[in-house]
């Protein structure tokens, strides 16, 4: 059994017979358990993967209708609802939640007959972005498990890699999709703010989050997108899905669009073989009829400050509902005062979570709220009007998707600020609320790089044509995991 | 600069029972400081962005009972309440 095809080609197998959704069920979970003990990129599996499978060939054998992901086995990152599943976001605190609804995404999948064949390592609740964060251990790159896979999704970009499933969904805060997308070498995408619905996602930071795809092709991106995207009544910040039908003209090219190269994302502190593949990918862009050209977004400088900022803050509030009596563990409460109580369950957030709670408590509190948060939010705005007037005279803006290769683990962990700059190329996006797409495109030293590429809200449809044509000029060695 | 005092009393606000500061305390204090870098933006007369939606773009504002009785996957509960420790 082939477990590399794409989820496009899964689906065109099992309609006319060439695959059983059950073999692949079964391969896929054999594969799991053959890697995922060094991997580590499931933190639980389904296993009625197979009897589903079964289901779904049987639905094709007798001629009725069948969903367009026929049984295609997807992972859900752990911090996405899955009804009556373990959802817990990598947490001891909610190392025993069992969801009792489906997110939307989730539920939008189901309907098309996906198996979620389990759900996927993170750091704990998304906050990170190499996975070290977990409560339950790291994931590892597939392409040297010495390295970290990204983050946070890294236990999505790792399964999509390690030929564990056919695509995932993860949750992209300011780079969780894009991120580990470009550490592991798969594509990984950022919807435009609001084209998804977050409903069922356990929030971070609302304002600026989306869940995406990761996939091992732009046009099985396009694919999922066109399954969980669209307005949802449980999510008031979801937008009309004007520009639906990503797949089609996934071909249509770049021919006469105007890239623009921002400059501060390629600056002298990327990695020189991350700026010699982002001159190559330059190059390639023109190749394919782009006209390229350097753009400055200023504010850039200042957006990991105003993206860790803004995040704490809302951290901060999302956090305070574990307080172990509505979500949480067992641990009695007889014996102690209200507050204590709290305090004492909290005690089962790691170290990352606890920070960013006091950040949250900080960056927004009086006499600090001015200096901080506010001036966050200044940078936010502007920043967006920057790209706005970038997008008045470019179609897209391409940068490396992270300035360095993936590192060893421990490489970080004790730097916080040096970690928070890894993000630099990637939060624009999210502060902005436009859509950006991470595709492989080099492999330095055993190592991928991806390049991303950013749109215009709502033109989801034109950044996934870009992105394709780009992915048609790179050709990468096999993973060796 | 903050001062280690402020994060001990944020912590406090937060209900976060910290066993040993100084773990967090320099990482946290290094984080606010890189926050600092917002002095220099230059952002002061500008505009905080909103984005407005219309009460007739919400959804309808009604109950929707849940298909289970949700209170009983809680820990601690009686009846229809969350069962809470004394507050004092």
């Amino acid at each position: 059994m082939d477990l590399k095809i794409s989820a496009l080609e899964y689906s065109r197998g099992v309609r006319n017979g060439d695959i059983s959704a059950e073999d692949f069920a079964a391969a896929t979970l054999e594969r799991i358990s053959g890697v995922d003990g060094t991997l580590h990129a499931f933190l639980s599996i389904n296993s009625d993967a197979v009897d589903q499978a079964r289901e779904v060939d049987r639905r094709v054998a007798s001629g009725k209708r069948v969903g367009a992901c026929c049984g295609m086995p997807v992972s859900i990152k752990d911090n996405i609802c899955v009804r009556d599943g373990r959802t817990t976001c990598a947490s001891r605190m909610l190392e025993d939640f069992v969801a009792p609804y489906d997110a939307t995404v989730v539920s939008r999948l189901r309907e098309e007959d996906t198996i979620f064949i389990g759900k996927t390592n993170l750091d704990e609740f998304a906050m990170g972005l190499t996975t070290e964060f977990s409560a339950f251990g790291p994931s590892r790159n597939p392409w040297n498990a010495e390295f970290v896979p990204g983050g946070s999704s890294g236990g999505s970009a790792v399964s999509v890699r390690a030929f564990e499933c056919v695509a995932s969904l993860g949750s992209d805060t300011g780079g969780s999709v894009r991120n580990p997308a470009s550490f592991c070498s798969v594509v990984g995408y950022k919807p435009t703010y609001g084209l998804v619905s977050r409903f069922g996602l356990v929030s971070y930071a609302n304002s600026i989050e989306q869940i995406g795809p990761l996939t091992r092709t732009v046009s099985d991106a396009a694919f999922m997108l066109d399954i969980i995207s669209g307005q949802d009544a449980n999510d008031d910040t979801t937008v009309d899905n004007e520009d639906a039908g990503y797949l089609q003209d996934i071909d249509a090219g770049i021919e006469g669009r105007k890239v623009g190269i921002v400059r501060e994302m390629v600056s002298e502190d990327t990695d020189p073989a991350v700026a010699a593949a982002t001159w190559e990918a330059v190059a390639r862009l023109e190749s394919l009829g782009a006209v390229c050209e350097g753009v400055s977004l200023d504010m850039v400088k200042y957006s990991v400050a105003a993206y860790y900022t803004i995040t704490s803050a809302e951290a901060g509030s999302n956090l305070a509902r574990y307080d172990n009596l509505r979500y949480g563990y067992e641990f009695p409460t007889d014996g102690y005062e209200f507050n204590a109580y709290i305090s004492k369950a909290r005690q089962r957030f790691g170290p990352e979570v606890i920070r960013r709670m006091i950040l949250g408590g900080f960056v927004p509190s009086a006499g600090h709220a001015g200096r901080y948060f506010l001036k966050a939010l200044k940078v936010k705005s502007r920043l967006t009007r920057e790209v706005d007037e970038a997008f008045q005279k470019y179609d897209l803006l391409v940068a490396p998707t992270a300035p360095i290769l993936p590192f060893k683990f421990g490489e970080k962990i004790d730097d916080p600020v040096s970690m928070f700059l890894v993000d630099i190329n990637t939060v624009t996006a999210n502060l902005t609320g436009k859509p950006a797409v991470s595709v492989p495109f080099a492999v330095s030293g055993g190592l991928p790089i991806g390049m991303q590429l950013m749109a215009d809200s709502m033109k989801d449809r034109q950044l996934l044509q870009a992105a394709r044509a780009l992915e048609q000029t790179v050709r990468l060695p096999e993973v060796p995991a | 600069m903050v001062t280690q005092d402020e994060i001990r009393l944020v912590a406090g606000m937060m209900k976060i029972d910290i066993q040993d500061y100084d773990e967090y305390v320099d990482k946290v204090e290094s984080m606010i400081g890189y926050f600092d870098i917002l002095d220099s933006a230059g952002v002061d007369d500008e505009d905080v962005a909103v984005r407005e939606i219309p009460v007739s773009g919400l959804r309808e504002d009604r109950h929707v009972a849940p298909d289970q009785k949700l209170i009983q996957r809680l820990n601690h509960y009686k009846d229809a309440y969350v069962r809470a420790p004394k507050m004092s």
